[in-house]
């Protein structure tokens, strides 16, 4: 399998009012087509922040030191430096090519605009020429249709009309729509593409499973229960059949019966679109239900890669380890993990595990210790391997 | 909305029971309709029955205020409804003036500092709001009174028009549709008197707003930054929207909920503003005569003034009631939470 | 709390601001001494009954406003009185405040309603406004206007507590109290109150420099303390009459106008920074990261 993401060196620290934090520390990663990556690790460790980069969408007062996130795009040019990319090329490929959804879908939806809305606002930003496509169309098939006296007088404004769309179905750059556009009053002449960007939202509302998704489409999200919420952000994240969906912990604040319907939309995801999937989490059972690799991650760095038969099978990192046998199982004793929480500002020296780990060696303090292959398509950072 | 009711009737009986605190001759202004009755209050008290119980002259007066009788003015010898309504134009031509300025200027300036944070264009806002908000109002217009009309020779005077310009206005050619200067001269479309209206109109108007502008302005910056804190934000930069796009569309609608539910108190503010405003500028409003009657202890000129306010206030606060259940979808009367 | 008030510059700049002004109240006497004999040292002396405004000299050092009363000394004196004012309203509103938003919060029913309906009357008014009604149905003085003022402003704080003392009413350790047999009473002045605390002061400071505008509005307008009185707005309306001078020198009595403003400028700012450094201070969300 090809790759999809390369990450490379990878450093984000943030510079905030008690010190610096090391979010993320030189971390390699690859994400391949078609495939859905697990991040597991507690809340600290540096997934969430991962996802954020890949997007360059860290918030102030955190900064990418270092690194590279190379995106290799399956209908273009090939390979992306994201990390370098300019602004505006970046805004193109967030909620087009890689898009990203979180945790809590109430606070995720603006609540003063109709889930419809919102959805159809990523249709008018990047599939602009195809919305300009369609509504030529339907005006050129009411050009010749168009019978009677009122289709007669309405012709010349049709005429118009099928001459603008085709300039926006062209020429994205055309002035005379952007101008349009940008006026007040007169951007209601381009309602056609909005009404074609309604039928793409109503039918992708139906790909995720909304019942009624007419009426829900004009809905506001306060009137929506959670699990349709999420569904509608995760609409609104495939909405362009993006190559790469970023899902932070998207069931973590629903309900268990809803999370099993979830997880069921992102398998289904990955088999109808063929997208690669980022899905992050601190629950391993969901992580094996989506999951076909998976990473570890512990204070801003990588323990463990491997797939997840693997990593249930043969766990090879103390961490892991300790965070299988963490599991509450009935008739087993409750077994916790030794020790606190690496400290982000002042994390421990040589591999940040070593306070906590019941096989530390002298030689896990001084240094730490670097990723290695162990077996077919098994990496793990530790000494004892 | 049924609630503005009690509210309405508490007030008058709150004005009401003011007035009881005066002996029957001094309240019979209250229910004077002309000159020629003030000299006769005995007849007064009799007609009114202002020797009667508590609740019978309550009935008496509401029916009265009904009837638009509010007493007499001695400031202005006129009824004091007549007097309201005389004196009214000038003050809705300050206010038609002052409200976009406040609303437009206190909106921009807030969404500005909220978007620079912490650099300098914020600090200066906070700064200069933090002043505006201490200035005292009738100060302020002094100081500019002084150099505007003292140091530069007249630039901008006070009163509402120069006195050749009022011979125009009051003359048999200029049409006075509305008594507000500035719309009369335009529909009489007559040049040197908006002219001159609008050079009497800019000290005032500009007294009356630095204070309501900081208000707004401090209002809109937190309130912006509140919003561009939430989690829809950071998804719509994730759907790959341009930053200005993110402020204006998805921020500032938010941001200007709780701006809308403090309108109410804007105009508040206007009108005790006006007061201040109209006396320093002589500036022949209802904020003019009320400073006049209050000196000169008019006392129903004084509680017309007041009651109307009242009235006028509860109105404004239940249109921005309705208006905010316009803004904010959450809010929809009658809806229904999952 | 205190660093936390000495860091942020504008802050600090408010508190300096209002030391000095407790300094000059408290030592008043000494530095604007009342002439021998004058009686009420409220009163501002007199150096004569002409009506121009003299300029700053030796013996007035901020000159004299009409009527020869001493600018130095009504400024200096009149910082008592602000601070009089400015007190005395904002501590009587908060008891009445605490008094009975505390009784409508906690005890919610009938009687919150009554006393909602009754805040709403007082608080369709604009303030000015009712205020200048009161103060022109009793005798106009300085006594009339805090009375007034009091019962402008006393809406508003029983209304905040009310809101807090409902929000804090749900909380566990409430529940918590009560489950362990405390009182009303107790639960509301020892649980409740504190942590409602904290938007009344920062409310009461901003208040403060709102109060004194207001008196020295109404004063300005004639309906306050009595002519010659040391009251900042006293000071400022006798200005009224000189904004401009002669033709040859137009700013010529700009003391008169500018000093006494410029104390309750400062004053109403001094009391606004610190109100605006609590409201940082209390609100943790707008805390910094």
């Amino acid at each position: 399998m090809e790759d999809l993401i390369r990450i490379k060196d990878l450093t984000v620290r943030f510079y905030t009012y008690e010190g610096v934090v090391h979010a993320i520390d030189d971390l390699d990663l690859d994400i391949r087509q078609g495939e859905t990556l697990g991040i597991v690790g507690e809340t600290g460790s540096g997934k969430s922040m991962t996802a954020l980069a890949i997007l360059r969408l860290i918030p102030y007062p955190g900064k990418i030191e270092s690194g590279s996130i190379v995106f290799c795009d399956k209908d273009s040019s090939g390979e992306l430096e994201l990390l370098k990319l300019r602004e505006d090329k970046m805004r193109a490929i967030r909620g087009n090519k890689i898009s990203m959804v979180f945790q809590e879908p109430g606070a995720a939806l603006n609540p003063v605009y109709t889930i419809g809305d919102q959805i159809s606002e990523v249709y008018l930003l990047h599939r602009r020429q195809e919305l300009g496509c369609r509504a030529r169309d339907r005006v050129d098939s009411l050009l010749s249709d168009g019978n009677g006296l009122a289709a007669g007088l309405k012709r010349p404004f049709w005429r118009w009309q099928s001459r603008l769309y085709s300039k926006i179905a062209e020429e994205p750059r055309a002035v005379e729509p952007r101008l349009l556009n940008r006026t007040p009053l007169f951007r209601r002449l381009l309602w056609r593409l909005r009404d074609e960007a309604s039928r793409l939202t109503v039918n992708m509302l139906k790909d995720v499973e909304i019942p009624d998704p007419v009426r829900v489409a004009a809905e506001y999200p306060h009137e929506l229960s959670g699990g349709m919420k999420q569904r509608a952000v995760i609409a609104m994240a495939l909405a362009c059949s993006p190559e790469l969906l970023i899902a932070d912990e998207p069931t973590t604040s629903l309900d268990v019966t809803i999370q099993a319907q979830m997880l069921e939309l992102f398998r289904r995801i990955k088999v109808d679109r063929g997208a690669s999937v980022l899905f992050i989490t601190h629950n391993l059972g969901v992580a094996s239900e989506v999951c076909d690799r998976v990473a570890v991650m512990y204070a801003g760095r990588l323990c463990e890669v491997c797939t997840i038969e693997e990593l249930f099978l043969h766990p090879l990192h103390p961490y892991t380890r300790a965070l299988l046998d963490a599991v509450p199982m009935p008739g087993k004793e409750l077994q916790t993990i030794p020790g606190a929480l690496a400290d982000a500002l002042n994390p421990p020296p040589g591999c940040r595990f070593h306070p906590r780990c019941p096989s530390a060696t002298p030689l896990c303090q001084q240094e730490r210790p670097k990723l290695k292959l162990v077996g077919k398509d098994h990496m793990v950072a530790c000494y004892l391997y | 909305m049924l609630l503005l009711i009690p509210v309405l009737f508490g007030v008058t009986v709150f004005i009401f029971g003011i007035t009881m605190l005066f002996s029957p001759i001094e309240r019979a202004s209250l229910y004077v309709r002309s000159a020629r009755q003030m000299s006769n209050l005995p007849l007064i008290i009799e007609t009114y029955g202002l020797d009667r119980p508590f609740w019978e002259q309550y009935g008496t007066w509401v029916s009265q205020v009904f009837h638009g009788n509010l007493g007499w003015s001695t400031v202005v010898h006129m009824p004091v409804w007549d007097a309201i309504w005389s004196f009214l134009p000038a003050t809705v031509e300050l206010a038609i003036f002052a409200t976009p300025i406040i609303i437009l200027a206190g909106i921009f300036l807030g969404s500005q500092a909220a978007a620079h944070k912490d650099k300098a264009v914020d600090h200066l806002s906070r700064v200069a709001a933090i002043a505006g908000w201490s200035l005292p109002t009738f100060w302020l217009g002094l100081v500019l009174l002084m150099v505007f009309y003292g140091y530069f020779r007249g630039i901008l005077p006070p009163d509402r028009l120069n006195h050749q310009m009022s011979i125009v206005v009051n003359s048999a050619d200029f049409v006075r549709y509305t008594h507000i200067n500035t719309l009369d001269a335009i529909l009489n479309l007559n040049g040197p008197v908006l002219l001159d209206a609008l050079r009497h109109l800019i000290l005032p108007v500009t007294t009356l707003s630095i204070v309501s502008v900081a208000f707004i302005m401090r209002l809109m910056r937190s309130s912006m930054l509140e919003s561009l804190g939430k989690g829809y934000i950071l998804t719509a930069r994730a759907k790959g929207l341009a930053e200005r796009v993110v402020i204006n569309k998805h921020a500032r609608r938010n941001a200007l909920i709780p701006v809308i539910t403090v309108s109410g108190y804007v105009f508040a503010g206007l009108a005790n503003g006006v007061v201040i405003t109209e006396t320093i500028f002589t500036f022949k409003g209802i904020g003019w005569w009320a400073a006049q009657a209050a000196t000169r202890l008019d006392i129903a000129s004084v509680l017309g003034f007041a009651l109307f306010n009242a009235v006028l206030f509860v109105g404004v606060n239940l249109i921005v009631d309705i208006l905010y259940t316009r803004v904010d979808p959450r809010v929809r009367l009658g809806g229904v939470m999952q | 709390m205190v660093r936390q008030l000495a860091r942020n510059p504008l802050s600090l700049a408010g508190i300096i601001i209002i030391f000095i002004f407790a300094i000059i109240a408290i030592f008043a006497p000494l530095i604007a001494p009342t002439p021998a004999g004058h009686g009420d040292p409220y009163l501002i002396p007199r150096d004569g009954y002409w009506a121009t405004p003299q300029l700053p000299s030796e013996e007035h050092p901020f000159g004299t406003t009409e009527g020869q009363y001493d600018i130095f000394y009504g400024v200096i004196w009149g910082t008592r009185s602000a601070f009089r004012v400015g007190l005395v309203v904002i501590g009587i509103v908060v008891v009445i405040g605490i008094i009975l938003g505390s009784l409508a919060g906690y005890l919610g029913g009938v009687i919150d309603e009554v006393i909602m309906r009754i805040t709403d009357i007082f608080l369709a008014f604009p303030a000015l406004i009712l205020a200048m009604a009161i103060v022109t149905v009793m005798e106009p003085s300085l006594t009339s206007i805090m009375i007034a003022l009091i019962v402008v402003s006393w809406p508003s704080y029983a209304r905040l507590i009310r809101g807090d003392i409902l929000q804090v009413r749900e909380e566990d350790y409430i529940e918590a109290s009560r489950g362990l047999g405390a009182s009303n009473a107790r639960v509301i002045i020892r649980h409740a109150l504190p942590n409602a605390i904290y938007p009344t002061v920062i409310m009461a400071s901003l208040d403060i420099g709102a109060v004194v505008l207001s008196a020295a509005a109404l004063s300005f307008l004639g309906l306050g303390a009595p002519e010659g009185y040391a009251d900042w707005g006293q000071l400022t309306s006798f200005a009224r009459n000189w904004i401009v001078g002669p033709s040859a020198d137009p700013l010529r009595y700009w003391f008169a106008v500018t000093i006494p403003g410029l104390f309750i400028l400062f004053f109403v700012l001094g009391w606004n920074l610190l109100g605006d450094a609590f409201r940082d201070i209390f609100d943790p969300r707008l805390a910094r990261r």
